[in-house]
């Protein structure tokens, strides 16, 4: 499928290269489909491909044998892939579909021959891979300081501030992920955050159904999120 | 104090992520670049700080350390010789996310901020040498939020010793005290001293003062041990 300039523009990164390197990109590009549960690609494969996220979720993660830790969930507009083209080494996570995805695709081929043609596109790179480092950072101190509590209510809230809706009595966003999946995220037990997902709704915090989670008090879940505990 | 020095040309070459780079590039490099000396202990900036420059490590070990506001340190990375660190702006960061701390005499090379702009502006070798860097850093971050996230606290301390130990020598030996060691592995110096005894006990360990002696490494690898884990850090 061919893809137009203009989907470029859906990802805020790309929205900021001259027309002239998103014309030269467009291109190149190609436009995917996946449907749920597909691996994009695995940690320690060749460089992967770059993926801009047009529609549908995805998440990021490292695994090895039973203990998966998720690094991201990009949302559409996100890019993900390419993560290990400058220095040629193995794919540092994998990226899975959650939901039927569709992305538009940059091999590492020619992302290689972009970046020798379009010095503004070498920028764009750039602030992908740091703009990743940023959260990685995020992550690994709230790995480090703070409890299973408020982890999760981290969670909770980045997911509510990028892509829950307002309703009566709250924010509401898609569930998305298994309890196991949340356990991945928080770097815990299933059981773990079984409980924990309990103790906040018996407290009034959030409503947890199969589908959604409803934020019912983010300023209390706020408040758990910012404690450092360690 | 720190002394500043001049760099020549030759000194660059020490680095990797220069390496790549044309001869005139690291002349003009040396020229905005400085030289900085910092003895054992002592802060090179602190988390929260504004700076901007791009450190390399000319010679011994700076650690890269985040402090809750408990007080309770979380290492991030050990730099030797070769590695870079800083440079936030580059992020859109003020301020810087960590802190970095001498960890014995070590020597630095300091490219100032403002030149640091004004190169990148023109000159795609740099960006491409910047890339090289971060995406680095970017693998490195995956993998210690994942042992943070996934691991045990013993697999996690193996993995330590595993990581920072000499390698080359024909018995591996890690020049951390116990203290680092835990900040490191995101645990308590008791939990490491006492996983430190067990192992001592099974013959996979001796310890030192300062120092652990690894006298059988394979036992250290975790049960799920990738290639990766392998390789010398």
């Amino acid at each position: 499928m061919t893809v137009h300039a203009e989907l470029l523009a859906k990802s805020r990164v790309f929205a900021a290269l001259s027309p002239r390197t998103q014309r030269s990109i467009a291109e190149k590009a190609a436009l995917a489909e996946f449907s749920e549960h597909v691996d994009l690609y695995h940690q320690g494969d060749p460089p992967a491909p770059l993926f801009i996220l047009l529609s549908g979720r995805v998440k990021l993660y490292r695994q090895s044998k039973e203990n998966c830790q998720i690094l991201a969930l990009p949302v559409p507009g996100d890019c993900l892939g390419a993560e290990s083209l400058s220095t040629g080494t193995a794919s540092p996570y994998s990226a899975t579909t959650l939901t039927p995805t569709t992305a538009v695709t940059l091999s590492p081929e020619v992302l290689q021959i972009l970046m020798d043609e379009h010095p503004d596109f070498q920028e764009i790179f750039l602030r992908l891979i740091t703009d990743r480092l940023k959260q990685f950072v995020t992550l690994v101190h709230d790995l480090a300081f703070r409890d299973v509590t408020s982890r999760l209510a981290t969670v909770l809230l980045a997911r509510a501030d990028s892509e829950g809706q307002a309703v009566e009595g709250g924010v509401v966003f898609d569930r998305l992920l298994s309890q196991q999946e949340f356990a991945d995220m928080v770097g815990t037990a299933r059981e773990v955050v079984y409980r924990t997902f309990k103790r906040l709704e018996d407290d009034g915090l959030i409503n947890l159904s199969r589908q959604s989670i409803l934020i019912r008090d983010s300023a209390a879940l706020r408040a758990i999120a910012q404690q450092e505990t360690r | 104090m720190s002394v500043s020095l001049q760099i020549s040309p030759e000194d660059l070459r020490e680095i990797p992520a220069f390496h790549a780079l044309p001869d005139e590039q690291r002349m003009s490099l040396a020229v905005v670049m400085v030289r900085r000396q910092y003895s054992a202990g002592q802060i090179i900036f602190m988390e929260g700080d504004e700076a901007g420059s791009l450190w390399f490590v000319a010679s011994g070990r700076v650690k890269i350390i985040k402090q809750s506001l408990n007080g309770r340190v979380q290492g991030l990375c050990l730099m030797d010789r070769g590695k870079c660190f800083g440079s936030c702006p580059l992020f859109d960061m003020e301020k810087n996310p960590a802190t970095a701390q001498a960890l014995n005499e070590v020597t630095l090379f300091v490219l100032p901020e403002a030149a640091l702009e004004q190169m990148r502006a023109h000159d795609p070798h740099l960006v491409k040498a910047l890339l090289h860097i971060y995406s680095q850093r970017l693998e490195h971050l995956a993998r210690v939020s994942e042992v943070l996230g996934a691991w045990t606290v013993p697999d996690r301390i193996n993995d330590c010793l595993l990581t920072y130990a000499d390698r080359a020598a024909l018995e591996p030996v890690v020049e951390l005290t116990q203290e680092k060691l835990a900040s490191l592995s995101g645990t308590v110096r008791e939990v490491v001293s006492r996983h430190l005894r067990l192992l001592e006990k099974a013959g996979i360990v001796r310890v030192e003062p300062g120092r652990i002696v690894i006298l059988n490494v394979d036992a250290l690898l975790p049960p799920c041990a990738c290639e990766e884990r392998r390789k010398p850090a």
